[in-house]
């Protein structure tokens, strides 16, 4: 009947797209040697697929990169099905502990001649362990804030009582509210007022007898910075430092030449470049010690998907022994428009250089889990006390952020 | 010639011209429906087979044992010619997406707040005890490591040729031990690295890849139970495990002292206070609801931040409501000029994306640097500032750029709801009320209003539960800040939802997706309560129609 007719049309459709798609996806499934699956964000993608695929070429694998979010890297390796799972990733430093600790990742041994090419404390940025670290990734680039100062409108300070006088006439003369520009705003940014925090003595975790860093010593308010930080409710009496200063008010006034200092990182500078400002990259300078920055260091980490992939010795090879040339280096950190980790390696961008000076006994970023606890608090406790009118006394706001970061971590 | 008039035609029945909606039913009904029923059908088992391959690659059995049941349920309902497979026609497309993107997420959520799953807790069992392994590998004292090359002996066997890095010596590297080679048998090139040695083939290119699995676990014993093991192709290390996993027992032991580690049921091996990174996921029963109730740090500032919730969405709710109803009814006045102008410009705020229009708020209302206190010549602390009145700590500034916001990106919304509500309220029972002597006020309290609340309210308790969720508004505006307290745990603004995001992603030792999905439920059920109620009270509206 021809109802019938119809039906039997029906199923033919059915099996010949059922055919079709079971022929494709076989098809795409089908490899040849060993592929190497790297995660990597869109800036560097162009250049880790280059320097990667250099490697394959010669050693017969295959590359395939694959871009993502830079963020959502560290939390995507916890949820990928390990069929989709890469082998290499790009990683920051302060993603070591969570990895580590989830077992995300492969411990890596590069030969002496390769670590001695590093400076030691990027190799401890991305080292994590409780009893004995272990290195859990090659450092690629660095990066670190400095004081940018705008050398039209102010002498280079090399005291902190100098560029505090610089910066109040500044503020006077432009009819500001802030003397040095320091990104915060209301939730705080604890990398950015790092500078003035180890200036007057403050750290976030202390080390315990085997280097590590120990989450129970918790530095943020303890007797030498509390003692100091009358300071920092006198530059909030005198205007030196408003906390309600934005990226993008201080990235106004430092271009339009309004103030002349300024707290910020390499990514500030295509913007100060192309408005024409001529400035300088210095340190902070000392407090009542080093005004050091917080330092970040990226890098390539191989990830336990590999073993799974039977790719591990090649991901291993390619991070421990390829990524780590100089060459390779070179390339990839100018793909982030940051300095190469290795010491061997050329940074010829002067700007780069003297942010490098800038990082000199520099701090990495705190690389334990823990971390988590400290980022929101420290950066609030800066915002209560320097937040102009109605601030709160600097003592009394780290002792209660303090207490909160030593209660959240347990 | 008389011309006889031609008879008029017999009268033709009048033809049916069926209706627009008629006929397309009509061309859907024949062989085109039925292309596109096939076609449609095709597709979705095309879905099927692909699912069903990626879920056969990873060994998923009971996912591809309902998929296969339920694609073949769908096929026959569809081709079955039986009538009282009808209905299901019509129930089933909604019943999958129901099923995909409700059902599944919700249970999802539900089995993730009864876990331990958090940083720490995300492998399954034996993937944490193999890391452990791994981990535990230490270089012992004057551990040695070597530029290795991999390579065959005269029998094919997988050998190691290896280079000491600080003795400089070279060996021969087999799973039975290390045997120094004499170094006129061995190259070494410009890396450390053994490019030949005598009577040795030496593996190079593709072929190496292909040894990853005996590579990986290839050991070359030295002494104290340490071997070195291949790290790549090139390095070697000698490693030593320091922990020993004894599966009768279920335990880790430490080797230097015996200390041992045991299965705490909580996903973790713990010795004391000593815990064995990593853990596992696993169930943990009620605990995450436990540490709800009683860790103050959860506890505390939980019913202040409710209360300010409940404001928070409120008056939101109410203040856009009225906002948009007023100017619903002043635009709605017949002969108004440029009417539809005043109507785009009044949606503009819903068509913008909430992100952006979040952003340039908070960089309007800056305290400092933002144009509207700047135009206006006031210094109003928006957003960093403490309270408007200081017997109320309750009202902040904060708090009112917040709701203020809100309103602005929420009128737009109840503009165009209640234009439509208004239009379809006839005009007769207003003409009546007027009549009957009723004033404009009158009217619109009497008449309009319940009208047209009749058609708005289930859409106010809808927005109303949006908005008490409405974590963009007030993470991206404020922060959750300020942080007026001593103790910056929650901030001012901070509502149940953007606190649990800070409690569980931001806080103690990484994220902590259990207790996130336990809050999560439990906000659920809040929201879910204040709905119900709301529409039940609601029904004694639909009483006026």
């Amino acid at each position: 009947m021809h109802n019938s007719l119809k039906r039997m049309w029906a199923v033919l459709g059915l099996v010949a797209t059922v055919c079709a798609v079971a022929a494709t996806s076989a098809i795409a499934s089908h490899k040849a040697g060993p592929t190497i699956v790297i995660w990597t964000d869109a800036n560097r993608a162009a250049s880790v697929g280059k320097v990667a695929n250099a490697w394959a070429a010669s050693n017969g694998a295959t590359i395939q990169v694959v871009t993502k979010d830079f963020g959502s890297i560290e939390t995507a390796l916890g949820t990928v099905a390990a069929a989709d799972a890469p082998d290499v990733v790009v990683a920051a430093h302060d993603w070591t502990g969570q990895l580590a600790a989830n077992g995300l990742v492969e411990p890596l041994f590069p030969s002496k001649a390769v670590s001695a090419q590093f400076p030691k404390y990027t190799l401890d940025a991305f080292s994590y362990g409780t009893a004995v670290k272990k290195l859990y990734g090659i450092p690629v680039q660095i990066e670190n804030i400095g004081l940018l100062v705008n050398t039209k409108l102010a002498k280079i300070p090399t005291t902190f009582a100098q560029l505090e006088s610089e910066a109040l006439a500044a503020k006077k003369k432009a009819h500001l509210s802030f003397g040095i520009c320091v990104q915060q705003g209301s939730g705080g940014d604890a990398y950015h007022m790092y500078p003035f925090f180890s200036g007057l003595g403050g750290y976030v975790f202390g080390t315990n007898k085997a280097g590590n860093l120990n989450p129970k010593d918790v530095g943020v308010a303890n007797p030498t910075f509390i003692k100091n930080s009358k300071l920092i409710d006198k530059w909030n009496k005198e205007g030196l430092i408003n906390s309600k200063t934005d990226y993008s008010v201080c990235d106004t006034a430092f271009t339009k030449s309004q103030t002349p200092f300024w707290i910020t990182g390499p990514w500030a500078v295509s913007d100060i470049q192309k408005a024409g400002v001529s400035f300088k990259v210095i340190q902070v300078p000392a407090i009542s010690q080093a005004s050091v920055p917080f330092l970040g260091v990226n890098g390539m980490m191989v990830t336990k998907f590999a073993s799974t992939h039977n790719v591990d010795t090649a991901a291993k090879d390619l991070v421990v022994n390829y990524f780590t040339t100089p060459s390779a280096q070179t390339q990839l950190a100018a793909a982030g428009g940051r300095a190469p980790a290795n010491i061997k390696a050329k940074a010829t961008d002067p700007i780069l250089a003297q942010f490098g000076k800038a990082s000199k006994g520099g701090v990495p970023m705190p690389n334990i889990p823990q971390m988590s606890s400290v980022w929101s608090d420290l950066g609030q406790a800066w915002v209560r006390s320097t937040k102009g009118a109605g601030a709160m006394p600097a003592a009394r706001s780290f002792k209660g952020a303090a207490r909160a970061i030593s209660y959240k971590i347990g | 010639m008389s011309t006889a008039s031609t008879p008029p035609n017999p009268a033709e029945p009048p033809a049916f011209h069926p209706g627009l909606i008629a006929r397309s039913i009509a061309f859907f009904s024949g062989s085109v429906g039925l292309g596109i029923k096939v076609a449609l059908l095709a597709a979705s088992n095309a879905l099927a087979v692909w699912a069903l391959y990626v879920l056969a690659t990873h060994h998923r059995w009971p996912a591809l044992g309902v998929l296969v049941v339920a694609t073949l349920l769908i096929d026959w309902v569809y081709l079955a010619p039986v009538r009282w497979t009808l209905p299901a026609k019509f129930l089933i497309p909604g019943t999958v997406f129901l099923v995909g993107f409700q059902i599944i997420p919700i249970l999802f959520t539900i089995d993730v707040a009864f876990s331990n799953y958090s940083t720490g807790h995300i492998l399954a069992r034996d993937q944490a005890i193999a890391a452990i392994k791994i981990n535990s590998l230490q270089p012992p004292a004057n551990g040695r490591q070597y530029d290795i090359a991999p390579a065959r002996d005269s029998s094919g066997r997988l050998v190691l040729v290896m280079h000491d890095e600080t003795g400089g010596k070279v060996y021969l590297g087999t799973p039975k031990g290390l045997t120094e080679l004499s170094k006129s048998d061995v190259t070494i090139g410009a890396t450390g690295q053994p490019t030949a040695a005598k009577g040795y083939k030496l593996i190079t290119g593709a072929e190496l890849f292909t040894l990853d699995q005996q590579l990986r676990d290839y050991k070359v014993p030295t002494s104290g139970g340490a071997a070195i093991q291949p790290q790549g192709t090139a390095i070697g290390v000698e490693l030593k495990p320091t922990l020993r996993y004894d599966s009768k027992r279920n335990v880790f032991v430490r080797i230097t002292d015996g200390k041992v580690f045991h299965d705490n049921g909580l996903g973790s091996f713990v010795s004391g206070p000593d815990e064995l990174e990593p853990g596992w996921k696993t169930h943990i029963g009620f605990r995450n609801f436990s540490r709800i109730i009683h860790d103050p740090l959860v506890r505390k500032p939980f019913l202040s931040i409710f209360v300010w919730t409940f404001v928070f969405a409120a008056a939101t709710v109410f203040s856009s409501f009225a906002v948009g109803l007023f100017l619903a009814i002043v635009l709605d006045k017949r002969g108004l000029r440029f009417q539809k102008l005043y109507r785009s410009v009044l949606v503009i705020p819903y068509a913008i994306p909430g992100f952006l229009s979040l952003l340039v708020w908070a960089g309007l209302l800056n305290d400092d640097f933002g144009v509207i206190n700047r135009v206006f010549g006031i210094h109003v602390p928006w957003l960093f500032g403490g309270n408007v009145f200081s017997w109320l700590p309750f009202i902040s500034w904060p708090r009112i750029a917040v709701v203020l916001v809100s309103v602005w990106l929420t009128t737009p919304y109840f503009f165009l709801v209640s234009m439509g509500a208004l239009q379809s309220i006839p005009d007769e029972l207003t003409e009546a009320a007027r009549v009957d002597g009723g004033g404009a006020w009158q009217i619109f309290r009497r008449v309009t209003l319940p009208l047209l609340l009749v058609a708005v309210a289930p859409l106010m308790i809808a927005s109303f539960a949006f908005n008490f969720n409405n974590f963009n508004n007030v993470y991206l505006l404020t922060g959750g800040g300020p942080y007026n307290g001593a103790s910056s745990i929650a901030g001012n603004t901070d509502i149940l939802i953007s606190y649990t995001y800070k409690l569980a992603i931001a806080s103690g030792k990484g994220s902590d997706y259990g207790l996130a999905s336990a809050v999560a439920i439990i906000i659920f059920f809040i929201v879910a309560g204040i709905s119900g109620v709301s529409f039940w009270r609601t029904k004694s509206l639909e009483s006026l129609r």
